[in-house]
This record gives structure tokens, sequence and C-alpha cells, in this order.
């Protein structure tokens, strides 16, 4: 039977372990010099404050911001590199090209318009699994099932790439089952549509959905459901309106993840999309990769598309109205 | 027990999980194929791709080095993210949502741009292409996801431990580092193995922020150029079995420290 | 505490002297920068382990090889490095000289340093492409074109004779070509020149040319089941089957025989554009007279231009380098005389004006 000392025995066990660490930390709190650099940088919570963000805020603004304003010079140059002893101009004629001709307005519009649509794909897809795993498992497999997920994105993205062409070729896996089988005489030409190409995005996009999903709902305490069962609510409506409200966060961190990374993604439309499903990231990768020179063409158009992508993002998250909990705070 | 929607979530799973793993089953049967060619029919088989991928020396040093380079960025972007995260978290201040889009901002841009401007940056602050560049453009490429999964979970820790220390004497940092950093430990865990993902899947910042030593996805793009080949795919079934394997490992190590928490 | 994170802590410490031990001799390599070396930029197995040993040894220079899979990402990194560029040679493309050039980006070759300059087969040496403003700008070391490539089992040699079986109905949607090659290709299969040379001086007309090419791609666009941009993908589309006809690359195609796939390269009439790949000097190269040394070195072996040959699966433009190849090597990598005929090197004289005309109608192509 516990003893009253042995039963508080774990809350005495945060400052004083029983063992070896105890040394450490006490010798440490006790220490002049280090009490000393306490007292100075962390006493008050202005102090604290500032301490956390200069270097935070110097590390931000000068590794995110750093290259992006490169670009954006890049962007307003009338050629790159510059050609010695010439200084190049500045000019707006890289921003105004994507309005002059509709045939960079199309891929623009029709990016963001799979982006949003392939969001969605993901959302509905992966809320199930983020759901099964949270609620349905045993914490001990939780994380067991949820490795098993992880494992297939170990594969590099080209090389898991080729593996769906040949799964969705003419002569690949799928056709050649279906015609084994006799469900089709002539193959069925999966393969450079907007099919394989939503296969492949998936594949990509599913695990920046899955994991803010779980999070938030692995957070859901249990007796919020058990409660709600209690006063009578079925389980379809114990989701509508106690997990589906609760895992909004997750929703909204997960859906903007998916949409800003989709709109960049440009190596997997390249190969899995046909001559219909040019996104605008391959424009894009277009400039930067013909025989012309046209880094500051594509320079512009990247600064477009991010601001597009951040405006968009910002309207769906003000779409959203209350504050969003966790992630902001 | 099994419920209609126990069954019918359980299924969705697996079926997903099925979906995921058929091309990577094609991969490694693709391995076996005597040929230059990846792609059906299998006329021949050969088990001499799986054996070459021990005997290159470049393919192995490849993967050393990409290896050694996910776990440095991993550890830099952990201890980053978790400040830009500590310092995010809380606080309330005029312009905070700004910092958090600037924050967020390496995550959105194509990998192409940022690895272009990365590289005329790095020449900018005096740095040399390598392994130190590649392994800061993976860090600052990193740090957005890994400040992202702790403030989701930063959010839900009760208070009270936090105060409970402070009460009995801690100062922030010695709090921070008992109370806190024990609390993120599985939002920690799945951040690095985010990290270890996207710096082992990372092409366009190793090419051009590396030097004359490439990562493995650097040599299986050259390796390309002569078609997709069955060599590539037995060098990629080998790194899934490895990390895999790896994975699991620390899993298991893993359960059993959360067991005892509990 | 110490205990339970052990496990975790041994896996990374194990994890990392693995990765150490593996990376190893790359850490101490460049830690000994101060050697002669020489950098080269270039494609995978193109120049072989024992010609690198034995250069090494027999000169002291090192060479360091970065692995390039494409132009275009050689050209981006080249820019990126300006004005310093950490590369002495690179592997370019003739026809893509004239963007390198006017950038900036290269050195000319001084053809006096090379003793083995006369090695070059003279159809290469002494060409049109190869000089800009009167220099000669690489050194030329393999030969490809734009070839059509067909499925053997589908596709009759009779039918594959000319470029018109591309919008042949029979085979729509089984086609595939890269939009920018496939536009000069075009121009010249509509009578006109697909290197623009002509309409150098006449913008309205070389406009004019453009848009009928372009024009005529977006009425036949239903032919197509895939525009491509690499070698490899239009092999594996082959392989898949999705199609039997494509505008392709005569060295993933040769690669494909050799591998024994039913294909066949032809250059149907009224012709098509061939291409020369060439080692390149960059300008400020750290290294010049070492690259000088390898060049040099790299023309008076013919085992090298095999190696390339073999790697790559184009023509090498080393004399003696076909003798190392076994027949069905030979064969897959060679053109007859007829269709040799039937080739005119791209020329990158006029490239300003038409790539400034043929890049927006390849947007113009893929959005319709």
């Amino acid at each position: 039977m516990a003893t009253t000392s042995e039963r508080t025995g774990n809350d005495a066990a945060l400052i004083r372990p029983q063992d070896g660490t105890r040394g450490f930390w006490t010798r440490l709190t006790a220490n002049p010099a280090y009490r000393q650099a306490s007292d100075l940088l962390l006493s008050s919570d202005r102090r604290r404050f500032w301490l956390l963000a200069v270097p935070a805020l110097i590390w931000m603004f000068g590794t995110h911001l750093g290259p992006i304003l490169t670009m954006i010079r890049i962007s307003f140059m009338d050629s790159y590199p510059p050609t010695a002893g010439r200084i190049p101009e500045m000019t707006l004629e890289n921003y105004l090209l994507f309005f002059q001709a509709p045939n960079y307005i199309t891929p623009f519009v029709r990016t963001f318009v799979y982006s949003t649509c392939y969001t969605l794909l993901t959302l509905l897809l992966m809320y199930p699994i983020a759901y099964f795993l949270a609620k349905k498992l045993r914490p001990g497999r939780q994380m067991l099932f949820l490795l098993l997920l992880l494992v297939p994105f170990w594969v590099g993205e080209i090389v898991r790439t080729y593996a769906i062409m040949i799964l969705l070729g003419n002569r690949g896996f799928l056709n050649i089952v279906l015609m084994g089988l006799g469900l089709t005489s002539r193959p069925i030409p999966f393969m450079y549509t907007g099919f394989s190409l939503g296969m492949g995005l998936v594949y990509l996009t599913s695990l920046y959905m899955l994991l803010p999903l779980y999070a938030s709902l692995e957070k859901i305490p249990r007796n919020y459901l058990e409660a709600a069962a209690d006063l009578g609510a079925g389980s379809w409506t114990r989701f509508r309106r106690v997990t589906l409200p609760l895992s909004k966060d997750g929703i909204a961190s997960g859906c903007v993840l998916v949409f800003l990374i989709s709109t960049g993604y440009y190596a997997t439309p390249v190969l899995l999309g046909g001559p219909s499903t040019t996104v605008f990231a391959e424009t894009i990768a277009g400039f930067f990769h013909v025989a012309g020179d046209k880094w500051p063409e594509g320079a512009a158009f990247s600064t477009i598309m991010l601001l597009a992508s951040l405006v968009t993002v910002g309207l769906f998250l003000r779409l959203l109205g209350r504050r969003r909990g966790n992630l902001l705070g | 027990m099994m419920r209609p929607s126990q069954i019918a979530l359980t299924t969705f799973y697996w079926a997903f999980i099925v979906y995921l793993f058929l091309p990577l089953a094609l991969m490694v049967v693709m391995g076996f194929k005597d040929s230059n060619f990846i792609g059906f029919p299998i006329n021949a088989w050969t088990t001499r791709w799986y054996v070459q991928v021990f005997q290159d020396t470049a393919v192995l040093h490849a993967f050393g080095y990409t290896l050694l380079i996910a776990i440095a960025s991993t550890l830099l972007s952990l201890v980053i993210g978790i400040w830009c995260a500590v310092f995010l978290g809380p606080a309330r201040f005029w312009g905070r949502a700004l910092v958090f889009a600037v924050m967020c901002l390496p995550a959105v841009i194509p990998g192409v741009i940022s690895a272009i401007s990365m590289r005329i940056f790095i020449r900018a602050i005096g740095m040399e292409p390598g392994t130190g560049a590649i392994i800061l453009g993976l860090t600052i490429h990193n740090v957005p996801f890994v400040a992202l999964m702790v403030l989701s979970r930063l959010g839900a820790m009760p208070r009270s431990q936090v105060e409970a220390a402070r009460d009995l004497g801690a100062d922030s940092l010695v709090a921070f580092l008992r109370v806190t950093l024990p609390f993120l430990f599985p939002s920690l865990l799945g951040a690095s193995i985010f990290c270890m993902l996207l710096s082992f899947d990372d092409f366009v910042r190793a090419f051009f922020l590396g030097g004359y030593q490439p990562t493995l996805p650097v040599l299986i793009f050259a390796e390309l150029r002569s078609g997709m080949s069955p060599a590539i795919n037995a060098i990629s079934t080998v790194v899934l079995v490895v990390t895999a394997a790896l994975g699991l490992w620390a899993e298991r190590g893993t359960r059993r420290l959360k067991g005892t928490r509990r | 505490m110490q205990k339970l994170l052990t496990p975790r802590r041994t896996i990374l410490k194990g994890a990392g002297l693995a990765a150490g031990a593996l990376a190893m001799p790359n850490i101490i390599r460049s830690a000994r920068a101060q050697e002669k070396v020489v950098n080269v930029w270039t494609y995978a197995n193109f120049i072989p382990d024992d010609f690198k040993a034995k250069f090494e040894n027999d000169t002291g220079i090192r060479i360091q090889i970065r692995l390039v899979d494409d132009q275009g990402k050689a050209f981006n990194l080249l820019t990126a490095e300006q004005p310093n560029p950490s590369v002495d040679i690179l592997t370019i493309a003739g026809h893509r000289f004239s963007q390198f050039i006017t950038s900036g980006l290269l050195e000319a070759i001084d053809t006096d340093r090379l003793s083995n300059w006369n090695i070059v087969n003279p159809v290469y040496r002494d060409s049109d492409w190869i000089v800009i403003d009167g220099k000669k700008w690489g050194v030329p070391i393999l030969a490809g074109a734009e070839g059509l490539a067909y499925n053997t089992e589908v596709v009759t040699p009779e039918e594959a004779e000319s470029w018109d079986v591309m919008f042949d109905p029979k085979y729509e949607g089984q086609t595939a070509y890269i939009i920018q090659d496939f536009m000069s290709v075009t121009m010249l299969y509509l009578g006109y020149d697909g290197n623009m040379v002509e309409y150098k001086d006449d913008p309205e007309k070389a406009k004019a040319v453009v848009a009928e090419a372009r024009d005529f791609l977006i009425k036949h666009k239903g032919q197509v089941r895939k525009f491509y941009d690499a070698g490899a993908e239009v092999q594996q589309m082959f392989i898949n089957q999705d199609i039997v006809l494509a505008q392709a690359w005569s060295g993933p195609i040769s690669k494909l025989i050799m591998d024994g796939f039913p294909v066949a390269l032809t250059i149907p009439k009224p012709g098509s554009y061939g291409f020369v790949y060439n080692f390149n000097i960059a300008k400020n190269a750290p290294n010049a007279d070492n690259a000088y040394q390898l060049l040099n070195a790299i023309l008076g072996s013919p085992e090298v231009g095999t190696a390339m040959t073999r790697s790559s699966g184009y023509l090498s433009t080393i004399d003696g380098a076909a003798d190392g190849l076994n027949d069905l090597e030979r064969r897959a990598s060679s053109l007859s005389q007829e269709e040799l005929s039937r080739l005119t090197f791209f020329n990158t004289e006029a490239d300003q004006l038409k790539y400034s005309l043929v890049d927006p109608a390849v947007e113009e192509i893929k959005a319709a």
C-alpha cells in the first residue's frame, strides 16, 4: 500500500527526480552565473519576448525573404545574367507579358481550379483515414498504422511516378489484369489524363493533409463524444456537431498546406499529365528550361503566382471566420 | 465489436494502403527484370541489379551522403522550428500574422525557384556551394513544417504544468526544457520524420546548392537520362527497406518511451 | 530517463556513424582542395572510370565530375554561378550555343591547343554551326538527330518514310513529340527553313512561318497522346505501348533498340535536323589549362567515345570509337547514308529571333 510520500513521489520527481540527472538541474539553477543570466534575460515577459524574437526574426527575414527578394529583383530586369559592362534596365515588361496573351492565363486559371479540386479531393480521402487512425485504433497501434502510411513516401518522387506509369500504361499492370480478366478487350488509356495526374498528385499531397487532420482529431477528448452520446446524440449527429467543428483547425491547416504546395508541383504534372493538363508551374519552369534568356520572365511569373496563392489562402482563412484556435492562437 | 462504420473505415484504410503500395510493389518487381528498361512483359529475371546496389560505390557514397545531410538538416530544423514556434505561439503582438506568413514562405515557393534564388543568395553571403549549403537550403525549407507541427501541439498544452513548474522555482528556460519540451515530444517525432522524408526526397536544392558529390536523388536523375532502368528501381527498393527498418526500430524505441510516460 | 531515451539515441548515433563512414571518402576529398583539378559537368557514364584513373595517374590532375541531366539545368546552374563559375568543362548541345554565348557563359575553343583536334570527324569539325563570330565554341563529341521513331510491329517502314505519318488519322492519339523540336521539323515539313536563318532579316516572314506551323500543329493536336520533354519519357511510352510513333532524339531510341525492343528510327522525307553535343569551356574557368589537357586526352582515346555511345546511344565524333561496339550497338546507333543526306544541322545564327517566336507558340499549342 502506497504511503503518502510515495504517492506524491511522482510530483516531487518533477523537481527532484530519483535518478542521476538530479545533480545537473539543481546544480544549474544554483549556479550564480546562470542565475545572473537568467535574471537578466528571462525575468520579465517583455525580455523573454525579445530574447525569443530577435534571433527568430533575423532568421526568418534573412533566410526566408532573402531568396525571394533576389527573385523579385531579377523579375524587374530586362535580361539576366547581366552581360558584362552593361547595367540591366528595370522594367515591368515581364509582368505585362502575363496579361498580354491568353496562353498564359489559361494554365494559370487551370492551376487554381485544379489545386482547389485536388485539395477538396485529398480532404475527402484523408479525413476518413485520419479519423480511423485517431478514433478507431488504440494509441499503441496508431503509430504503427501511421508509419505504414508513411513508408511509401520514402521512395523518391520520380521513381514512384514511373511506377505509376507502368501501373496505368496501355501495357501496364492494371490493363494487363483487366484484359486478363476479360473485362475489356482493348487497353484503356489511363495515362496522360486528369485521372493519372490526380492519382499522382494525391500520392504526393496526402501526407500534408493527413498529419494536421490526425493531430487535430487526436486531440478531441473522448469524453466529449461520450457526453454527447449520453445526451442522446446518434453517431452521425455526434460527428457532425462535435467532431467536425473541433477538427476545423486541422482541416484549415491541411487544406492551406495542400493547396499552396500543389500549385508549385512541376515534375509530376509534367510526367503524368496530358496535352490538355498543363499547369502554371510548368509554364514557369519552361522559362528556366528552354533555349532563351528567360529568367526574368520566370521570376515575374513566379511572383505573380506566389501573390495569387497567398491572396487565395488569405481569403479562404478569412472565410473560415473565427480565429483558428491552435494554428494562430 | 465491428459496427458498420468500423468496417467501412477499416476497409477504406486498407484500400488506401493498397493504392499506396501497388506502385511500390511494381517498383520492387521491376528491380528483378533482366533488361535495361522497366515495363511489362517481363521475359527474363535477374538479381544482378540488387547485387549491384551493394557493389556500386557511387550509389553507396551517395546514400551515405544523403543520410548525413538529412540528419544534419533535420536536427537544425528542429531547433530553429521549435524556437520559431515558441516565439510565435503564445505571443500577441502587432504584425503577428505577417510574421507567421513570412515563416511559412519557404514551404510554398516552388522548388526550382527557391533553389535557384538560394544559389544566388548564398553567393551574396559568401558561402560556397557544397554540403553546408545543401543543409542550409533544406533547413530553410523544413523549418515551417516543424514550426507548424509544434505550434499545433503547443496550443494544446495545459498551462497548469508550466505554471506549477514556475511556482516550484524554475525559471522560464528550465520550465521550457523540462516541461514543455517533453510534452512536445510526439510532434517533434512527427516533425523529424517529416524532415527526414523531405530531405531524402529533395532534388532541386541538392542539385543547385551541392558540390561534386551527388546526393542519391541527384544521382538517380542523372542515371535517368539513360532511361528508367531496373537498376534505379533496385536502388530505391533498397533505400526503402533500409529506411523502413530504421523507422520500425525507432517506433519500437519510442513505444517503450511512451509506455512508461503514461 | 536516460535508459529509455537510449533506443532513439543509439539509432541516431548508429545511423550517423554509418552515414559518416559511407560519406567519408568525399569529405576527405573535398578537404584536399589544393590539388590540381579540372571540374567537369557532364552526363552519367560519359567519362569511364578507367580512363579517369589513367588520366589522373598520368597527369596528376584530378577530375571532378558533377552530374547534370539536362541542358536547361546546366544553364540555370551556370547562370546562378556568375561571374565566377566553379566549372571548367561543360557539355552543351550545338543548338543551344547561342543561349550560352550571348549570356557570356562560354569561352571560345583555341583549337591550336588541342593536338588531337584532327581526330574529330571533319563533318563536325568544319561545320558551320560550330562557328559563331569566326570562332569555334565547342569540341564535338556526340552526334544525334531528330528522328521519327516507330513501333515496328505496328507501323510499316513505308509509312515511316515521310513525316505525313505523324498526322495520319489512323494513328490518332498514338503519337508524341517535343513541341519545341517539332516546331522546327514542322516548319521544314511545310517547306520552310526550320533554322530560320533565311528569315533573319525579315521578321514579318519569320512570324508568318511560325504562325503557320503553330496553327498546323494545333489543328492536328488530336494526334498527340502526350507532349514530352525527356528521352526517358518517350522510351517508357513506347515500352508501355502508349504510343506507336514519336518524334524523338536518336540517342534514347538507339538505347531501346540495343535492348531488343521492336522500335526503329528513320529520318523521313523531306528531312530533319541534327545536333551535336560538345565539350565546352566556361568563361573565367578556374582551371582552363587543365581543361585543355583533359579535352586533348579524351580526343585521343576512342574508348571514351565508345563509352559515350554505349551510355547515350548517340554517334561518337571520335575516330575509332565505333570499333569498340558490338554489332547490335553499332547498328542501333548509326544511320544509313541516305538518311544522313536528309539531315541538316541546327544552326544557332537566328536563335534570338527564332525562340522569341517559337517559345510563345509552344505555350499556345499547349494551351489550345
